[in-house]
């Protein structure tokens, strides 16, 4: 085991992080070698106590797992319900959902950059970003009739239904936070202070990222060009969804991939709006004894819901696999070697954007 | 008159610290959304920052988990006087939908609780008002009744 001079902890309580997590820097001077993480700080046991119960009370508690990406939760808990019990929605109810989920998606990317310039201390753009997520969120109240904990698929279809008004209300906000955002993507793209904070911090190779595994948008970044959206059959149908990702695999092309995810969101929730069919929004449906394994895109990355339930519809095993695990283990082996400085370290856990909410359930 | 001013400072800044101690992130990024220019807390003079010694008010979100028990009351001793706790979710009212999992709901159990904030999670408005309304209350008059 090699020597090292200084192990410096952050945390559980440290301004760069959201949420409360332990990690311990080893550092050579001012160069960090390695890292330590301690978890376990937000474990709540969710997959304990939804066992042997409904499952009309384990999709509450499965959108509680995280409240930044509540929905990816719900829907990827409910589709693993559907598979099992082969039910089919409605046309209507498959546009509603991807709503949902692309504004939910929106704002969590929105969130993550934020979250990265507020680390950076680069507070005027964090509070430029700050002003278009309530934006969104406000689009997601007209939706879902909340503005953090959606609630809104069920087996069957979703729960409410919405109006021409509020779809029409929803493009209204597009088209007012499209431009800004432009603006902004392109004051990240070109900003020297930005470039000098980011370029070249946290490099991870498409290799490296592929072993690591890494997942979602820090995948992407790196160049591997996979999206879980490519295998869904609505986004494939409805939407003719292609990946986006960036080839220099450091921080800065962690945050570009984001906004040109925001941008691609932008158009699906334009064409979704705009596309809107009629009809039943909710079948009437039954959940049957089985088990099943589904996979669906998070904002952060693969999400994965293993489901077993008897026949009275109750949840008799339940294993949720989210993408902070994976892309933690890459932060800590590939990307902390090119850390130059210990400040940078803040950098790059934040450039994962990471939910330890989600990691720990 | 050091006493009046102090009294008069105090109720118009303060800092204040948020403590995660096992939420579902969901009051968290309500309390950021604070921060937005649309809710603009630093207007009435409240800073929001990490750190407990130098924070006057803090929020508490999240069930208490195992890990926690121990370290809240620590992070608590932290503080200095005078301070105040806000407990914000129903989470740290009563444990909501984790009181059954590795929790020990409700905060006021392990640290006295000055205002409670339900909601699954509360509006920014409603953190706000709770923020705004403990002020006078906590620092009103500190240094008279023996404080500080």
């Amino acid at each position: 085991m090699k020597a090292y001079d200084l192990s410096i902890p952050l945390g559980p309580m440290h301004p760069a992080f959201k949420e409360p997590l332990r990690v311990k820097l080893k550092t050579e001077g001012e160069v960090v070698v390695g890292a330590e993480v301690d978890l376990g700080y937000v474990h709540r046991g969710i997959e304990k106590i939804m066992r042997r119960r409904p499952w009309q009370k384990a999709v509450f508690l499965a959108e509680r797992v995280c409240g930044i990406c509540s929905n990816s939760h719900n829907l990827t808990f409910i589709e693993t319900l559907e598979k099992i019990s082969d039910v089919e929605i409605p046309e209507r109810a498959k546009y509603l959902r991807l709503l949902a989920q692309e504004l939910n998606r929106l704002h969590s990317h929105i969130l993550a950059n934020l979250a990265l310039f507020l680390a950076i201390e680069h507070e005027t753009l964090a509070m430029m970003l700050l002003n278009v997520r309530e934006r969104v969120l406000d689009c997601q109240e007209l939706l879902c009739g909340n503005r953090v904990i959606l609630s809104y698929n069920v087996v069957g279809g979703v729960r409410f239904d919405t109006t021409p008004s509020i779809l029409k209300e929803i493009l209204a906000v597009i088209d007012e936070i499209e431009p800004k955002l432009r603006r902004y993507a392109e004051m990240f793209e070109h900003g020297p202070l930005l470039r000098m904070r980011t370029e070249g911090i946290g490099y991870m190779s498409k290799r490296e990222a592929e072993l690591a595994p890494a997942v979602g948008p820090i995948a992407r970044g790196s160049g591997v060009r996979f999206d879980w959206r490519m295998k869904h059959p609505d986004y494939v149908d409805i939407l003719d969804f292609k990946p986006v990702w960036r080839e220099e695999g450091d921080a800065r092309a962690r945050y570009m991939v984001r906004f040109d995810e925001i941008f691609e969101c932008i158009k699906m929730i334009r064409y979704l709006c705009e596309n809107m069919p009629k009809g039943e929004i909710r079948r009437r449906a039954e959940v049957k004894s089985g088990e099943a394994v589904h996979t669906q895109e998070a904002p952060r990355g693969d999400l994965t819901y293993f489901v077993r339930t008897d026949s009275f519809g109750r949840i008799e095993d339940i294993t949720i696999r989210t993408p902070t695990i994976p892309n933690l283990g890459a932060f800590v082996k590939y990307m902390l070697r090119n850390s130059p400085t210990i400040a940078d370290a803040v950098v790059i856990y934040a450039s994962i954007d990471p939910c330890i909410a989600c990691l720990e359930r | 008159m050091i006493g009046k001013l102090k009294n008069l400072v105090r109720r118009k800044s303060f800092h204040v610290c948020l403590l995660n101690v096992g939420s579902c992130n969901g009051c968290d990024i309500e309390v950021l959304a604070c921060l937005a220019p649309r809710y603009d807390i630093e207007q009435y003079g409240i800073y929001v920052h990490n750190n407990p010694r130098e924070a006057d008010v803090i929020l508490v979100t999240g069930a208490v988990t195992d890990q926690w028990v121990e370290k809240i009351k620590e992070i608590y001793a932290k503080v200095p006087e005078p301070k105040a706790v806000i407990a914000i979710g129903s989470c740290a009212l009563s444990g909501h939908m984790f009181a059954e999992g590795c929790t020990h709901p409700p905060v006021s159990r392990h640290i006295p609780v000055a205002v409670e904030v339900p909601g699954c999670p509360p509006r920014p408005q409603e953190i706000l008002d709770a923020i705004l309304s403990v002020a006078p209350v906590v620092f009103k008059d500190y240094d008279e009744k023996g404080g500080g």
